[in-house]
């Protein structure tokens, strides 16, 4: 689903942000990125929604050439791909629902799809409820539970998810990582960069870790830290 | 489809009520400098007709003394018809120059009365093959035997059509340097409502929408306040039409040659409307060149 052969990418300054790195997720797999700031996480993510091109290397996604792709194509890709933030990036001026449906209108989605998606998807979160709702109403589990809603309502292939748990309580984050849990369940592959030791530790998938650039460790149901 | 036309309308008018004090500038710049360029294009095709019916007309008239002799005329008169230089001519008698006077005076009897039809003098109205031949032809007739004076209207002609001209580039630099801000006013507005909805285009573009999609509303946001702009010129072009048609039915002898037409207001009008819908488009997309770097 996802494959980095040889990846370089460095910032103006020389700043190396990853090293020659190559690494393969399969279809369905739930992937940990984790690593100190400024190990290269989020260029990682990045990277796979071509917000940035990689100076050399390959980079495959859903059977894309991400790098070599034409820019006109960029959108195509993303369909393809759901992003998640740590800020949420709702956006204000509308409602739980217009939030969602915002994502399939702008793809051209016909309105009968988007009334029969849109409460589904709100189902599937938990804000069946709440569609009327706007951000400022909400709490920040939720508010997160709203932009998970918007990134999978167009059943994309892949999730990817920066620091998603990073403004929640452990007990609020726990509740999203159920949600991401039963995501990747529907065959939905995840990515996921974190600093959360506990959450990584609990769920025991494969965790990449990465530092200055270039990945220093592999593991099938890894743990956050190295294993003493 | 039609989903997707709600979609633009929507945001479009949403846009364009947001920023509703820079939308209003860009329109009325828009109507001023395309007022400006329409009304000079309308002033100059009344120049056109003025100065068609004067280049089919006469360029200089070879005026005999009072009673000049039977040979006199006829000498010149043979001297035109050899001049190759020479289109056509036309001989005016006493008894026709003096019908001309009374058209010309009618409305002033007591000059009409007071001139005796035998002191005006007999006349050649000649066209040349080519207006800038005139003077060569004046200079051939001045001084024969006969002749009194060559007249020809092309100094003064040539002097008001120079004056015209002038007049005519200054106002349409003007028209364009206005039609330039009215540009620089619909690449800000454009900017502008980029910069209040820089979030949405954020997850636009992180969900997939095409750049096109987010291109329209704006690009569509552009054209609007061109177009209404324009629409404003137009009305204005036509009123000043209106206006000046009158004014020419009013007038008297020379000027009733400049006449414009309802045609010339509509076809200017209409090349009116596609400037400012022209300058709308560019300005909306400069103004989203660099939606990109959200």
């Amino acid at each position: 689903m996802i494959t980095l052969e040889h990846v370089t990418k460095s910032y103006k300054g020389d700043v190396v942000a990853l090293r020659d790195v190559s690494v393969e997720m399969k279809k369905g797999e739930f992937v940990f990125l984790v690593g100190p700031s400024g190990s290269g996480k989020s260029t990682f993510l990045r990277l796979l929604l071509r917000e940035e091109l990689p100076d050399t290397g390959r980079i495959l996604v859903a059977g894309r050439d991400v790098a070599r792709m034409s820019s006109w194509k960029v959108p195509y890709l993303r369909r393809n791909i759901g992003t998640i933030f740590q800020d949420f990036k709702l956006l204000a001026g509308k409602t739980v629902y217009e939030n969602v449906a915002f994502a399939l209108e702008v793809i051209g989605r016909p309105r009968h799809v988007i009334e029969s998606q849109v409460p589904q998807i709100l189902e599937l979160v938990g804000l069946a409820e709440k569609g009327e709702r706007f951000e400022y109403e909400l709490s920040g589990g939720e508010q997160q539970r709203v932009s998970i809603a918007r990134a999978f309502v167009n059943r994309p292939l892949i999730l990817l998810a920066d620091e998603p748990t990073g403004n929640l309580d452990p007990a609020t984050a726990e509740g999203i990582m159920r949600l991401l849990d039963r995501i990747n369940r529907t065959g939905t592959t995840v990515v996921m960069a974190t600093h959360d030791e506990g959450i990584v530790n609990t769920m025991r998938r494969r965790v990449i870790e990465l530092d200055r650039g270039m990945i220093v460790r592999d593991q099938a149901r890894g743990v956050y830290g190295l294993p003493a | 489809m039609a989903f997707k036309l709600d979609y633009f309308a929507r945001e479009t008018f949403v846009s364009l009520r947001r920023n509703i004090m820079m939308t209003l500038a860009g329109i009325l710049t828009v109507a001023v400098s395309l007022f400006l360029f329409g009304g000079v294009l309308l002033l100059s095709r009344m120049v056109d007709h003025g100065t068609a019916r004067w280049k089919e007309g006469v360029e200089l008239e070879i005026f005999f003394v009072t009673d000049p002799t039977q040979k006199q005329v006829q000498d010149i008169q043979a001297e035109l018809d050899d001049a190759p230089s020479v289109k056509s001519y036309r001989f005016i008698s006493k008894q026709k120059a003096y019908d001309l006077f009374r058209e010309y005076f009618k409305d002033e009897p007591d000059l009409i009365e007071a001139v005796d039809p035998e002191t005006l003098p007999p006349s050649f109205r000649v066209i040349p093959e080519d207006p800038a031949l005139t003077k060569t032809i004046a200079a051939q007739f001045e001084g024969r035997p006969g002749v009194d004076q060559v007249l020809t209207a092309e100094e003064q002609v040539h002097r008001m059509l120079r004056a015209i001209s002038w007049i005519r580039r200054l106002f349409f630099a003007i028209s364009g340097i206005l039609l330039a801000s009215s540009l620089f006013l619909i690449v800000n507005t454009i900017r502008l409502a980029t910069f209040a909805r820089r979030h949405e285009i954020q997850i636009m573009k992180l969900v997939g929408a095409t750049n096109w999609f987010i291109r329209i509303p704006f690009m569509l946001e552009g054209l609007i306040q061109g177009a209404i702009g324009a629409g404003l010129a137009f009305g204005a072009v036509y009123g000043l039409q209106q206006i000046l048609s009158d004014l020419v039915q009013r007038s008297e002898g020379v000027f009733q040659s400049f006449f414009i037409t309802t045609g010339d207001a509509l076809g200017i009008g209409f090349i009116v409307l596609a400037i400012g819908a022209f300058v709308g488009v560019v300005g909306s997309a400069i103004g989203l060149r660099r939606f990109l770097d959200v």
